[in-house]
């Protein structure tokens, strides 16, 4: 023991040059000779340089130590806490928190916006209410008035007389036309390509679909031969060429368009839109397309867009058709199955086909 | 920062030459200098006072062993580098302490000096060493080795602030101590 702490001694002195030349010369000699010694030397070597640069970083902490006790840290530290100033300073600390509530302030900001948006749109769906009904005194106004006394003559009205379409449903003389046209009426007739006119009676209406169906009751009435149109049950896409025959006048007159819409007014779903030029009196018209299949029955324009009517689609036509008794309607009535004999053939030949099956219906009331 | 703090900032090459020289007051105003850009930082950043003065020290230190080292080459200015090492080590120890680091609120620019820090940890792990190994010494073992070592006292010096007889025994103690330090250094 005693002699390890000798040799300790001895070395540092060694490694920090504490020795004369003589000794250094003997020890190195030792060291050379006594593998143990020169492991003791090479490790207290490290040693003593990891003391030193211990030693080295203690004192310069030290002096850092001191440097900094000169320093008036908690003035500064007020500087710089409550520095940037406390609005910046929470906005710091809560960016996050105040960036969620910002976005829901945000959110609620759009969403009572919209809400208030909302609420105007409902005040513009009312005001287009009020063009629905414009709309219906459109599709009123499409019915042709015949014989009326004219208001302006002050004399109050006698007679009042509208005037429609109608088409055959079948041959014993079932007639489909728009039940607008007939409301109201005191007695209905209708009258032929020929002139001819027949008393007819009313004997179904849609009000929903705007649709009513009359039955021609007159003894001179002798029956049609079989319809050459059919009905279409699915609906027709936008584009397809249709047209109607109608009676805006005392004659027939052809009108020709396409289908321009899948649905009718503000999206009504019964209807097609339709680029036909309609007037007073094509109501109740056989809204057919290029191969004779019945596709809908016009029944209203807006009043706003030029060259547009609308026309009620061809499955409530069916509908109504169900409605009556089958047996009623006899054999040779409209239907989906059968093959329209006007595919195929010319407009001109389709019209002479259908105006013995296209009636003006007159109301009196 | 203050004016007064502003007017006594030392250059870039005043402070490598200064360090170079081992001179204490070029250390002092380098230290005064950039201590409030650290302080404003580390405030600023989910730190205090007592946090700055470490992260501060120790970037302080790593830029004289640097320049000590002699392997300082100034790329940047001297306060980017400061503030580059100061950031660098308080993320450490941020993420060390499983704080929330978060967004860090940055005062300088920044340039990369990881390598740096990562050095300087490992000597500081050596240091660490030496210290608990001081620590499980004991006194007065502790301070004998301590004013030997550290404060460069002499033996004469030592013998007599302890109350030896003679130098022989005081060094014989300082021995003994010695031999046990080294013991617990080098342990694994």
């Amino acid at each position: 023991m005693r002699n390890d702490l000798e040799l300790d001694a001895i070395i540092e002195d060694y490694l920090l040059g504490g020795l004369s030349a003589q000794e250094t010369a003997a020890f190195e000699a030792l060291r050379a000779n006594d593998a143990g010694v020169d492991h003791k030397v090479v490790s207290h070597k490290f040693f003593l340089e990891s003391m030193e640069a211990f030693a080295a970083q203690t004192r310069l902490k030290e002096q850092l130590n001191n440097i900094h006790a000169e320093i008036d840290v908690e003035t500064l530290a007020e500087v710089f806490k409550p520095h940037p100033s406390k609005v910046v300073q929470l906005w710091r600390k809560h960016k996050s928190a105040i960036a969620v509530a910002a976005s829901f302030l945000i959110l609620s900001l759009v969403s009572v916006y919209s809400i208030q948006h909302n609420t105007r749109q409902k005040e513009q769906l009312i005001l287009l209410s009020t063009q629905v009904n414009k709309a219906i005194k459109t599709q009123n106004s499409l019915i042709r008035k015949i014989n009326s006394t004219s208001a302006a003559a002050g004399k109050p009205a006698v007679q009042n007389s509208v005037g429609g379409t109608g088409f055959a449903v079948s041959t014993n003389g079932y007639i489909l036309t728009n039940l607008h046209v007939i409301n109201g009426a005191d007695s209905l007739y209708v009258q032929n390509s020929k002139g001819e006119s027949f008393k007819v009676k009313s004997v179904y209406t849609d009000p929903q679909n705007d649709i009513a169906i009359l039955k021609i009751s007159d003894k001179n009435f002798s029956n049609l031969s079989s319809i050459p149109y059919t009905i279409k049950k699915s609906t027709s896409s936008i584009g397809e060429m249709v047209y109607t025959l109608g009676y805006p006048k005392d004659d027939a007159v052809l009108g020709e368009g396409y289908v321009s819409s899948k649905n009718g007014f503000v999206g009504d779903t019964t209807q097609y839109q339709v680029a036909i030029s309609v007037n007073p009196g094509n109501s109740g018209g056989p809204v057919l397309d290029d191969s004779g299949n019945l596709i809908g029955i016009i029944s209203s324009k807006p009043d706003q867009t030029e060259g547009a009517a609308f026309a009620v689609k061809s499955k409530y036509i069916l509908e109504a058709m169900r409605a009556i008794p089958q047996d009623s309607l006899g054999k040779n009535k409209l239907s989906a199955n059968k093959r329209s004999t006007l595919s195929g053939l010319k407009r001109t030949k389709q019209i002479e086909k259908i105006q013995d099956y296209v009636f003006m219906i007159k109301a009196y009331n | 920062m203050n004016n007064s703090l502003k007017s006594s900032v030392p250059t870039d090459r005043e402070v490598i030459l200064g360090i170079l020289n081992n001179s204490e007051d070029i250390l002092n105003k380098l230290y005064k200098a950039y201590y409030p850009m650290a302080l404003q930082f580390i405030l600023n950043n989910n730190g205090d006072e007592d946090d700055a003065k470490d992260v501060y020290q120790e970037t302080i230190i790593v830029l004289y062993n640097k320049i000590k080292a002699g392997d300082f080459e100034l790329s940047s200015k001297l306060k980017t580098y400061i503030y580059s090492v100061c950031r660098r080590t308080w993320l450490k120890k941020l993420s060390q302490n499983s704080k929330k680091a978060g967004s860090i609120t940055d005062y300088e620019e920044v340039f990369a000096v990881e390598e740096d820090v990562e050095q300087h940890e490992e000597k500081d792990a050596a240091f660490v060493k030496m210290q608990s190994a001081l620590e499980h010494l004991g006194e007065p073992c502790k301070t004998i080795i301590q004013d030997f070592y550290i404060h460069n006292m002499s033996m004469q010096d030592i013998c007599e602030k302890f109350g030896y007889t003679n130098t022989d025994n005081a060094k014989t103690q300082k021995y003994k101590c010695l031999q046990r330090l080294k013991k617990i250094f080098f342990q694994p």
